[in-house]
């Protein structure tokens, strides 16, 4: 499996939160970690936009994409964890 | 586990204290001393089934809650497709605790020391710098968190650390038929009404244990306020009346307050009333249809209590079960849990009208609460203090009392609801998991 295609950016060029309008934002957290999330407009469809304030990474989600997230088994996600669970 | 190290002379003392249990004696220090509490670490907690959660507080996947047996941190947890599991709160690779929360929702837990990440079922997924750090000597199925053996009855989970010990249902014997009192109010049983009350006292485990093993006879006296106001419905004449029930060699019982004239199942709404008979059996029915207050232990600090309470004083009482745990957190000293038990499938008004019951009664501030903490924290002060180390409490009540035979449910029943066979029975118990036993 490859790595993923997240890393960490350099300190001093992480991701902001877009100052774009959207819906939301809706923040998930638990007492691991927490993301900003929102919908946000492109300009031929919408995205689900997902921030990590503290690992300053984002990922934009289209309808397929998060389509295609709705029927993995949770194996897929603790296999992702497994490749690079931290920092 | 470390052997137990009888450098203070308390196999001597275990000995004495079963013999004396068969002439109605137990001793005071058992109740506030830091060899008897290593030793109920070691000998007790370690071996019995112990309560863990109620499924309905993590209802879906990815709940926790973390609780304890004995000195260990658990984390009791609903993994992705359902399965409760019990692993110890610990992260495997230096020893951090891994939910810091009492409560909350997770996939995976992360440990916020060298990042080890775990699925809330306890397997170790991820490690940072796995394959730069470890070169390939680390398996990941050698160290997932710590599991512990899990069962459950009726919605209750309970946990073993004794990987060899009996069934949850062998360990209950038989006082699943009384536990059915609290739990079987309709097909849908019962679920908790929020998260639990929990605070510390400093107060001996095995005294709350005791009491709610049927203690009738402290409530005209601790709680005569109630009586005198009008909250309660019982009188000082009758209220010795009913059934003291208790299960040989399990350590659990019940004592079963019989309000004379008091109309069947009175206090609950028609709706819940169909609903346990329909989910009992005709004997439970037969029984409890008769039982104005019924408070019960299982062995070793599991216990529940149902009784009707005014919410003002004159008017019918209404029905509430509390359920609470006593957790040994030190010589003398407690942590405390208490929840408030509603029938799933009932009316959200007499949910809410419950729940009004319970926390005027029950809970940190609840009225009886105050009552029963006061003479509680003094009684685990004076068996501290040096000159009662030595004195036995007497344990005669009941002492001839003959089984009541038509009685339908299982166990030694006698009566007066008012009686300490329950107890003797408790403490039998306490002594054979002492003794190294049981």
């Amino acid at each position: 499996m490859d790595e993923p295609g997240i890393e960490r950016p350099p300190i001093g060029d992480v991701v902001e939160l877009d100052a774009e309008p959207g819906d939301g934002p809706i923040v998930i957290a638990n007492e691991f970690v927490d993301v900003v999330v929102r919908k946000v407009q492109t300009r031929n469809g919408m995205r689900l936009d997902i921030w990590s304030p503290r690992r300053g990474s984002r990922v934009l989600l289209d309808a397929v994409a998060l389509d295609c997230l709705s029927f993995q088994e949770p194996e897929l996600i603790s296999a992702l964890l497994q490749r690079r669970p931290a920092p | 586990m470390t052997a137990f190290n009888d450098a203070t002379g308390l196999a001597d003392w275990v000995s004495r204290t079963r013999a004396g249990l068969t002439e109605g004696r137990f001793p005071a220090r058992a109740f506030n001393d830091v060899d008897v509490h290593a030793l109920e670490q070691e000998r007790l907690f370690a071996k019995a089934w112990c309560f863990l959660a109620h499924e309905s507080e993590i209802p879906s996947p990815g709940d926790y809650v973390t609780r304890k047996i004995g000195n260990n941190n658990l984390i009791v947890a609903r993994d992705e497709h359902g399965v409760i599991h019990a692993n110890l709160n610990m992260c495997r690779h230096r020893g951090n605790v891994m939910c810091k929360s009492e409560m909350g929702n997770a996939s995976h837990f992360r440990c916020s020391y060298h990042g080890w990440t775990y699925k809330n079922s306890g397997e170790l997924v991820g490690v940072p710098y796995m394959k730069e750090g470890y070169e390939g000597r680390l398996k990941r199925k050698d160290w997932g968190l710590v599991a512990v053996r899990v069962d459950t009855y009726e919605g209750l989970v309970f946990g073993c650390l004794d990987p060899e010990g009996p069934s949850l249902a062998e360990y209950l014997g038989g006082f699943q038929f009384y536990l059915d009192l609290y739990l079987k109010h309709g097909l849908g049983g019962v679920e908790v009404h929020g998260p639990p009350d929990h605070w510390v006292a400093d107060t001996d485990w095995k005294i709350c244990a005791e009491n709610f093993a049927g203690d009738g006879y402290h409530t005209p006296v601790a709680h005569q306020w109630g009586f005198h106001l009008g909250y309660f419905p019982s009188s000082g004449t009758t209220h010795s009346q009913g059934w003291a029930a208790s299960i040989p060699g399990k350590g659990h019982g019940i004592g079963l307050g019989h309000g004379p004239g008091y109309p069947a199942f009175s206090g609950f709404p028609d709706q819940v009333v169909a609903g346990m008979k329909e989910a009992m059996s005709p004997e439970q029915v037969a029984v409890f249809s008769q039982i104005r207050t019924a408070v019960g232990t299982v062995f070793p600090n599991l216990s529940f209590l149902m009784q009707p309470f005014s919410l003002v004083p004159g008017d019918p009482g209404v029905r509430f079960v509390t359920m609470r745990l006593y957790h040994p957190a030190g010589p003398g000293r407690m942590e405390m849990y208490s929840w408030c038990l509603v029938p799933k499938d009932a009316p959200e008004d007499y949910k809410a009208e419950a729940y009004r019951a319970y926390t005027l009664a029950f809970g940190q501030a609840g009225t009886f609460e105050q009552d029963d903490f006061e003479n509680w924290t003094k009684v685990t002060a004076s068996a501290g203090s040096g000159l009662v180390r030595d004195l036995d409490f007497p344990y005669i009540m009941g002492m001839e009392s003959e089984p009541v035979p038509e009685f339908p449910g299982p166990g030694h029943v006698v009566r007066p609801y008012v009686n300490d066979t329950n107890f003797r029975n408790m403490w039998s118990r306490w002594g054979d998991y002492l003794a190294g036993e049981a």
